[in-house]
């Protein structure tokens, strides 16, 4: 039926269109519209003519097929604004095109470049524990005994809970697979990681931990997913003094490894751990203020060695007010430091290759106005995206540049009060807030074809 | 608030369900499931596809998504179960072909199925785990059709079969070979290894095995390495047609293995056409045949290169200790320079120029020419006969070559020092008879050897070369200086040697016939008068001299003979017949030298200018000589030779075997003391191996010699021996 000239006529809920193959390549082979376009649907008609006549009949909203049709002969989605967002997105999931739909959203990240798209206010009040993007520009939040999973479409999807105890940490295997630690619940003899499928919520695979072959009920606290050997890692804290790192198998969800605290490290405690796939090692930093020293080490764990380590106790003897605590840390493998910031979001760094070097702080604050702490302030937390760096303040995040860390934009609302949490992925930056139970999302608008 | 919510939208969804047709699931099925029908039956072109697609969405849309995959694949399966009763049906030579059409078929109804259930697969499949369409149609294939009870041995069978048929030289159908086996890859890398390509291997392996066994049994070496490579190149080729690109090293390993790995001492070895055969008969391409096939399995290489080395070894051992070879030196070194060339060709031929061969063939000709001791002389002796006469009217390039070679063979040699002792003593007498053909040439020898050994080795070379032009000189300033008394008298040409560059053996000089004296007097007043300070000795054992001389019947012949020759023939201008004793004292020659002068005058046929009595081949003290009156040459110079075998008489050569152990001494003295300088204490073993590496590019010091050099230092306290430990050495500063 692709008739003479290459134009082909839809009847779409009783409205018709005309456009051409070539439009409707853009849709690709493996879209409803390909589909249907594909010979094999369309035996050959004996008689010419009669084909020139027909169209094809769809059964659904004209109005977003026009929208649809549009992208697809520009490339650009433009929305009107009576048409609810949820409605497109049904019915370019309709027509298999709604990869085109999110692309033709928002481009490629950028943090100088980013713009506020949408605020998402949540169940319950705030305190929220953890935001995570996921990596088809989902995301998940934590939040107290809770996970709500969001879509790329931000739709809630069904709550995830491990038994509703406290959760701890999440993370994204892959779009479709979280894992979840939680705290242990004392009377009962098991703990707390599983892995969850996103869309349903259901439990996939519980993630226990066995030492000398006996599963034993643990705490989970900090989680990192190591992306080129799919394995989970996990601070775990048993309850006889098994403190250490656990490591799983993202597929099976079996044990496959366990790296026991040595002395003078803590590791069962740790706020933050990170994966580092040049170096095939773990970073691992407990902070204040879960303990009073900060422990910063790179953990390798096919000799199970500590590569390198780093500590403020014995350099803060004197508890002067003014004192420098590093509350959040990150690995930035690129240039072989690790970035810390304190409680007066000071950014500081620590070089990698050199096992003596004391933190090198870049004196940020004196150029914000600092708040005086009051109780309502966070935690700084800090996230690094193709070699720009971010850094959460109280309600705005700081995103830092080049290979001297050049302050080059904030972003900031002033609703829901300081951020407790931020996370990027998808193309996508999420923060969360902590006062109200809302989260912020931010997106690269789509570069403008000239 | 949060809870009630909750419930609300339960009950909302629940009131949904209840206004739908209850039977709607099932009728939308019974729609989807007969158009699944109706595409296996190749009777799609009645279906909607806008109506299917919107029939599976609504399915999936109203949760009916688990009864939508779940009827898919008990449709499906049903289907595959009839096609697998259609192909098992099928007749023998038809099974493939059925197998390949339900094949096709089955992948357009696959396609036309996921295009209907496209939403499913988007949507459902990955948020329950579940297999997507494209891939459960595969898995459904490969279970229920490829590893059916009564296909999967047949299949396997008959695939094996064609194979088998091919190798055995039918031609069979590649084409659906190549479906088949694509299918199978299709299916996924596990089912093509697991249901083919594990048994193919198998069944190769046997094949090979058993037709290497009968080839070797009936062909000669080469014809079965021709015919392994052909297998070879089958195999390949049969993969690239239709079997997957990864079973090429699989395949390819087991006819290697079978064909080659299993027979290579049996190959190597065979009689009358294993590798010395080849070898001997120059066969290029069997060799590169062998050395390409053999490359390919461990051990191969090595295999082919011990066998050529002990071959090499053997052969070149022959030809250094056969004593008829030895007769003629300079035919002996040829031997050694073909040999040399017949196996670099066949390593750059059909080795490849492989290094390891290469570095094989040097060491087994450095292992064979030093067991001859004789070699060092025999080199040089060779050089010697190219450079006097070898290279007449030969470009300066080949000039080049055959001195390249000649440095090849030198490099092999352990005693260069000996080698430097004959060469030194072959180029004083090119240099002072004037028998050099190529000035070039000889400068060029003496650079390459430089190159090789540093600048020590040529000093003296190069100091008998100034020599000699400086003497050019000389007796250019002589006669310019004395041109009004040369007149009638003997025309004189000296050339003035250093002492100690030149191999000159110290000897009493002769009594000179007056004329030469005069002449050599002035010669020296002149000499003397521009040089002070200098001695000179006359060195009458190495002249030469050109006389003219009358013979009866009016004949005149112009002699070129040796200075000890022409003062003999001088003396018979006075006289018609001397005894034997009487020129002896006229001339006092030493003995040797003069038996032998005579013997070159008298017994030689047609340069007999002097007449014995009696006569006879040897000289004896009481024989009278005569002027030989009726002497004839149809040439005008006649020659006269002296009797003076080239390569060294027995004796001589101890001599000079020992003159070179004596120069030996001082270096290895040298030698010690300077590691010893450096060391201060050493025991015996290091001692021995670092004189030895120092001396290595001149000769091979043997522990012994080193042994009594040590001795002889203690004696002469250069050294002592540590008073606790009796094997240490102490440098005594």
């Amino acid at each position: 039926m692709t008739s003479r000239r290459g134009r082909i006529r839809f009847n779409v809920g009783g409205k018709i269109f005309e456009t051409t193959a070539t439009t409707l390549a853009n849709a690709g082979r493996h879209s409803m519209l390909g589909a249907l376009l594909d010979d094999s649907w369309n035996p050959r008609q004996p008689v010419e003519g009669e084909a020139a006549d027909a169209e094809y009949f769809i059964d659904r909203n004209p109005a977003c097929f026009a929208v649809l049709l549009d992208l697809l002969r520009t490339g650009e989605l433009h929305v009107p604004s009576n048409m609810p967002e949820k409605l497109l997105n049904r019915e370019a999931l309709f027509y298999g095109l709604l990869d085109q739909v999110r692309a033709a959203r928002w481009g490629p990240f950028d943090g100088n470049r980013l713009q506020l798209v949408d605020s998402v206010s949540g169940r319950a009040p705030g305190d929220g524990t953890a935001i995570r993007a996921g990596p088809d520009g989902g995301c998940c939040v934590a939040h107290g005994s809770m996970v709500h999973v969001y879509d790329w479409m931000l739709e809630e999807h069904r709550p995830i809970s491990l038994d509703y105890q406290q959760v701890n940490d999440v993370g994204y295997i892959d779009a479709e697979s979280i894992v979840i630690s939680a705290r242990e619940r004392l009377g009962k003899g098991d703990g707390g990681m599983g892995v969850f499928s996103s869309s349903t919520g259901e439990l996939r695979h519980r993630l226990r931990v066995s030492h000398d072959n006996q599963v034993k009920s643990f705490t989970a606290g900090a989680l990192s997913l190591g992306s080129s050997d799919y394995k989970i890692f996990a601070s775990c804290k048993g309850r006889c003094n098994e403190y250490g790192i656990g490591v799983w198998d993202q597929i099976t969800g079996q044990q496959v490894d366990f790296f026991y605290e040595p002395p003078g490290c803590s590791l069962g405690d740790a706020d933050k751990l990170q994966w580092l796939d040049g170096d095939k090692c773990l970073m691992v930093a407990t902070l204040f203020p879960r303990t009073d020293n900060c422990f910063i080490g790179l953990l390798d764990f096919r000799d199970k060695s500590v590569n390198w380590s780093w500590s403020d106790a014995g350099t803060s003897v004197s508890l002067s007010l003014d004192e420098k605590r590093v509350l959040h840390a990150i690995a930035i493998e690129d240039s072989r430091s690790i970035c810390v910031v304190n409680q007066y979001d000071d950014l500081g760094f620590i070089d990698l290759r050199s096992n003596a070097g004391g933190v090198r702080w870049s004196s940020r604050s004196k150029l914000t106005n600092r708040k005086a702490p009051n109780e309502e302030s966070c935690y700084p937390k800090l996230a690094t995206h193709n070699g720009q760096l971010f850094s959460s303040m109280n309600d705005g995040i700081s995103v830092f540049c080049g290979p001297e860390w050049v302050l080059t934009s904030t972003l900031r609302r002033s609703y829901g009060g300081s951020i407790c949490d931020f996370s990027i992925g998808g193309d996508r930056l999420f923060a969360l807030h902590s006062e109200e139970n809302v989260f912020d999302v931010w997106e690269t608008p789509p570069s403008l074809t000239i | 608030m949060s809870a009630q919510k909750k419930r609300t939208f339960k009950i909302e969804a629940f009131k949904h369900r209840v206004e739908l047709d209850p039977k709607y699931a099932e009728r939308t099925w019974k729609v989807l499931e007969h158009a699944i029908h109706e595409i296996y039956n190749h009777n799609a072109s009645g279906l909607s596809f806008e109506e299917l697609y919107r029939n599976a969405y609504n399915m999936v849309l109203h949760k009916y998504g688990e009864k939508l995959y779940s009827g898919l694949v008990t449709t499906m399966s049903g289907h595959l179960k009839e096609i697998a009763k259609s192909i098992e049906d099928s007749q023998g030579g038809l099974f493939l072909e059925e197998l390949d059409r339900k094949w096709g078929d089955h992948n357009k109804a696959l396609q036309m199925i996921r295009d209907i259930l496209m939403y499913m697969d988007r949507t459902f499949v990955p948020g329950n785990h579940k297999t997507p369409v494209h891939e459960l149609g595969l898995n459904l294939w490969r279970d229920n059709i490829i590893r059916s009870g009564k296909i999967q041995t047949r299949l396997l069978d008959t695939l094996l079969d064609l194979i088998h048929r091919e190798r055995t030289g039918e031609v069979i159908n590649r084409s659906l070979m190549r479906n088949i086996t694509k299918m199978l890859m299709d299916l996924g890398s596990s089912v093509y290894q697991e249901d083919f390509e594990k048994p193919f291997l198998e069944v190769s392996a046997s094949f090979y095995s058993g037709e290497s066994q009968q080839l070797i049994e009936c062909c000669d070496c080469g014809e079965y390495l021709r015919k392994a490579e052909r297998r070879l190149t089958e195999e390949t080729e049969r993969v690239s047609h239709y079997l997957d690109v990864k079973s090429e090293v699989k395949i390819t390993s087991v006819v290697e293995g079978e064909m080659i790995a299993n027979h290579m001492q049996r190959l190597v070895h065979m009689e009358n056409s294993g590798l010395v055969n080849m070898l001997v008969d120059d066969r290029y391409e069997d060799l590169s045949r062998m050395y390409n096939l053999f490359r390919r399995v461990p051990d191969g290489l090595s295999t082919v290169r011990d066998v050529m080395t002990s071959h090499l070894r053997e052969t070149g051992k022959q030809l250094v200790s056969d004593p008829e070879r030895l007769k003629d030196p300079v035919d002996f070194v040829q031997h050694l320079l073909d040999e040399k060339d017949k196996y670099d060709k066949i390593i750059s031929k059909a080795f490849n120029n492989d290094k390891s061969f290469q570095n094989a063939l040097n060491s087994s000709f450095e292992y064979f020419i030093n067991l001859n001791n004789r070699s060092p002389e025999f080199i040089s002796l060779y050089v010697d006969d190219k450079l006097r006469k070898g290279l007449k009217g030969v470009s300066e390039e080949d000039v080049e070559v055959v001195l390249d070679k000649v440095m090849m063979l030198f490099r092999y040699l352990q005693e260069k020092d000996v080698f430097e002792k004959y060469y030194k003593q072959h180029l004083a007498k090119r240099l002072l008879s004037g028998k050099t053909a190529s000035d070039d040439a000889e400068r060029s020898m003496i650079v390459k050897l430089k190159t090789e050994c540093g600048y020590q080795f040529t000093s003296k070379l190069e100091g008998m070369f100034t020599d000699m032009k400086t003497s050019v000189d000389t007796m250019q300033g002589f006669y310019a200086n004395q041109y009004s008394e040369t007149g009638d008298g003997p025309t004189l040409a000296v050339q003035v040697l250093t002492t100690g560059s030149w191999p000159t053996q110290p000897s009493a000089p002769c009594n000179l016939p007056a004329e030469i004296l005069g002449i050599c007097d002035k010669f020296r007043t002149y000499y003397l008068g521009t040089h002070t300070g200098r001695r000179l000795t006359w060195q009458t054992n190495m002249g030469t001299a050109d006389i003219k001389a009358t013979f009866g019947k009016g004949q005149k012949h112009e002699l070129n003979v040796s200075t000890y020759q022409m003062c003999i023939l001088m003396l018979f201008n006075s006289a018609d017949q001397l005894t034997y004793r009487e020129i002896e004292q006229a001339t006092e020659i030493p003995a040797p030298d003069l038996k032998r002068c005579l013997q070159s005058l008298a017994c030689v046929k047609g340069k007999n200018v002097l007449r014995k009595e009696p006569m006879s081949k040897d000289i004896a003290e009481d024989d009278a000589f005569y002027f030989n009156d009726k002497f004839t040459s149809k040439f005008i110079k006649v020659k006269i030779g002296t009797v003076a075998a080239q390569k060294e008489s027995e004796p001589e050569k101890q001599e000079t075997r020992q003159r070179v152990e004596e120069d030996r001494k001082p270096q290895i003295e040298a030698a010690i003391v300077r590691i010893m300088k450096s060391r201060r204490v050493l025991d015996h073993n290091t001692i021995v191996t670092e004189v030895t590496s120092q001396l290595q590019s001149r000769f091979l010091p043997n522990p012994v010699v080193i042994k009594k050099r040590i001795e002889s230092l203690i004696e002469r306290e250069f050294l002592e021996r540590d008073k606790n430990d009796r094997k240490l050495y102490r440098y005594l500063a």
